[in-house]
């Protein structure tokens, strides 16, 4: 052995630059990260931003207030009608305008709708990345049930342009409504069999407990929100802490990690929140259809905004996490300062932490595990 | 990270537990049982579940109606108003107009808003559009609409700019238009 380490030490080793992105398919989208690796082991991993920036922000100083909602609706592509909510909040509440009743529940019911819709996005390719193909089939099947209606009543099947300030864009009809509920009934049964087929099985359970782990710590450090921080075990969910909208009304859990597999934090505790948050949000989908009122749908906004001078800063909790919105208002047509302050952003800055002494297949099951979109981390 | 006569060997900080015998057909059983099932669950879709997917260009899907599609402007209702140039976020609509003569006879659009300016051209390219909808909502007299044909792939640029006022828009006008 002896004589193994004194070869071993006069040989010269080096690390080895390894370029991952911005075109691999487990970076779930352009993501560049150049990873430090010896042998299997990472060493180092430097994640590169900016392959999809758009200027979003400058852009939208130059649009008017409703022309907007169009940008916004680009940030995190899988979860446009959270992004847009968020924003029309924000100028609602510079503008003081009333959101009619039955707006309010429309617009928790489609962002439930929306958040089901991410996280079976989520489910399907976290699977794919860990070589499991037939879980994604199952995820947009019904995927595919939410963004059919979403089509009927924006018109379009992901950048949808429907919450809009004061209000939705168009009315869910009684068809519609009962296609919701039934579709809650489905997704319970759905998700029951989709979580004893992938979650509980053993192949993905060694993938990804003790994986990845995010201690407590670690998140509070980063400022890390959504299923992330409640992966490491903090019950923290916008809507139940810092209700908006109409979420005070509604009676739900909230879903942490408790480290039933391994250790709290890792790559499996985040699939458990994002898994049971789904069950979660069709009890909130049952609460709001009984809810739900008959009533105006847009409230007195005038025709030509003029957001009176001042500033705000409004968050919202997005199917990945917080989502703020720093918007300035100089008194004109047009904002004068946009800022999206993005949960994908934090959550990637996290990578070079989490990535030194892991394996590549483990450094894969990380990043799919923060579910990151980089549409939103890029703007 | 790492100079160039440093040596480096890195081992995976995964925790592996000692494993006894117990453990080891515990790990077995576990991975045969949790197999099982989630194979029992996909043996239930090979008989009995109906294809979703579409066998594309054989069977077309039919799109909702109020899908937003393909632009389709109806110039003889336009009133050239602008409105639609303005709500554009993008700023694809290109617009020019003339005012209307007066020795000319009065026209109406079909909803019966008088047309005081001659429309010369329209143009909307639709390689920038968005297809946010923001212009149809704002369109008074309605004749800027979404359509749901969704078929219009091209081999040039400059042949995605529609000419609402060229005769060959007419051509697919009726193929597309519903009333």
């Amino acid at each position: 052995m002896d004589q193994y380490n004194e070869e071993q030490e006069k040989l010269h080793t080096d690390l080895l630059t390894l370029n991952m992105g911005p075109q691999h398919p487990a970076t779930h989208g352009v993501l560049r990260v150049e990873i430090k690796t010896d042998s299997e082991v990472v060493a180092q991993a430097i994640p590169h931003l900016g392959y999809l920036h758009r200027c979003m922000e400058k852009h939208c100083e130059d649009v008017d207030y409703r022309g907007v909602i169009p940008y916004t609706d680009r940030l995190d592509y899988l979860a446009s009608m959270s992004m847009e909510w968020g924003y029309s909040l924000a100028v609602e509440k510079m503008l003081g305008t009333e959101v009619p009743a039955r707006a309010e529940y429309i617009r928790v019911i489609i962002a439930e709708l929306q958040r089901i819709a991410s996280h079976l996005m989520y489910f399907g390719t976290y699977a794919i990345d860990l070589g499991a193909f037939t879980p994604f089939l199952y995820a947009f099947q019904d995927r595919e049930e939410i963004l059919r209606l979403f089509e009927e009543i924006s018109g379009a099947r992901l950048l949808y342009n429907y919450v809009w300030i004061g209000g939705v864009w168009n009315d869910l009809n009684d068809e519609q409504l009962r296609r919701i509920g039934k579709f809650c009934d489905k997704m319970e049964e759905n998700m029951k069999k989709y979580h004893a087929l992938v979650g509980m099985n053993k192949i993905f359970r060694d993938r990804t407990a003790n994986v990845g782990i995010i201690s407590k710590e670690l998140a509070y450090e980063y400022g890390a929100t959504g299923p992330v921080l409640r992966g490491s075990g903090v019950e923290w969910d916008l809507r139940k802490n810092r209700p908006y909208g109409y979420y005070d009304k509604f009676d739900f859990d909230i879903v942490t990690g408790k480290g039933e597999m391994g250790q709290v934090g890792d790559c499996w505790d985040r699939y458990y929140v994002r898994v049971f948050e789904i069950n979660e949000s069709i009890k909130i989908l049952r609460q709001a259809l009984d809810g739900i009122e008959a009533g105006p749908i847009m409230g007195k906004v005038p025709k030509i905004i003029k957001v009176p001078e001042g500033e705000i800063y409004l968050r919202t909790e997005c199917p990945r996490g917080e989502l703020g919105y720093h918007l300035i208002s100089d008194g004109g047509k047009k904002p004068y300062r946009l800022k999206v302050k993005s949960s994908c952003f934090t959550h990637t800055s996290m990578l070079p932490d989490l990535a030194p002494g892991q394996l590549i297949a483990d450094f894969v099951a990380t990043i799919g595990s923060i579910d990151i979109v980089l549409g939103e981390v890029d703007r | 990270m790492s100079t160039h006569n440093e040596t480096t060997i890195l081992t995976s900080n995964r925790i592996h537990e000692p494993l006894t015998l117990g453990k080891w057909f515990k790990n077995v059983w576990t991975a045969v049982s949790t197999v099982t099932k989630g194979m029992a669950i996909t043996f239930r879709y090979v008989y009995g579940v109906k294809p979703v997917t579409i066998e594309y260009p054989e069977v077309r899907e039919e799109l909702p109606a109020n899908s937003r599609s393909r632009l389709f402007n109806d110039v003889e209702n336009c009133i050239s108003c602008y409105q639609c140039a303005t709500a554009c976020p993008v700023d694809c609509i290109y617009i020019t107009a003339t005012r209307r003569d007066k020795e000319a006879p009065a026209i109406k659009t079909k909803d019966g808003t008088p047309i005081r300016l001659d429309l010369k051209q329209y143009t909307i390219d639709t390689a920038l559009c968005c297809y946010c909808g923001l212009c149809t909502t704002v369109c008074p007299t309605e004749c800027l609409t979404h359509t749901t044909d969704y078929e219009f792939a091209q081999y040039t640029l400059s042949s995605m700019k529609y000419d609402y006022l060229a005769d060959d828009i007419k051509v697919w006008r009726d193929r597309i238009v519903k009333d």
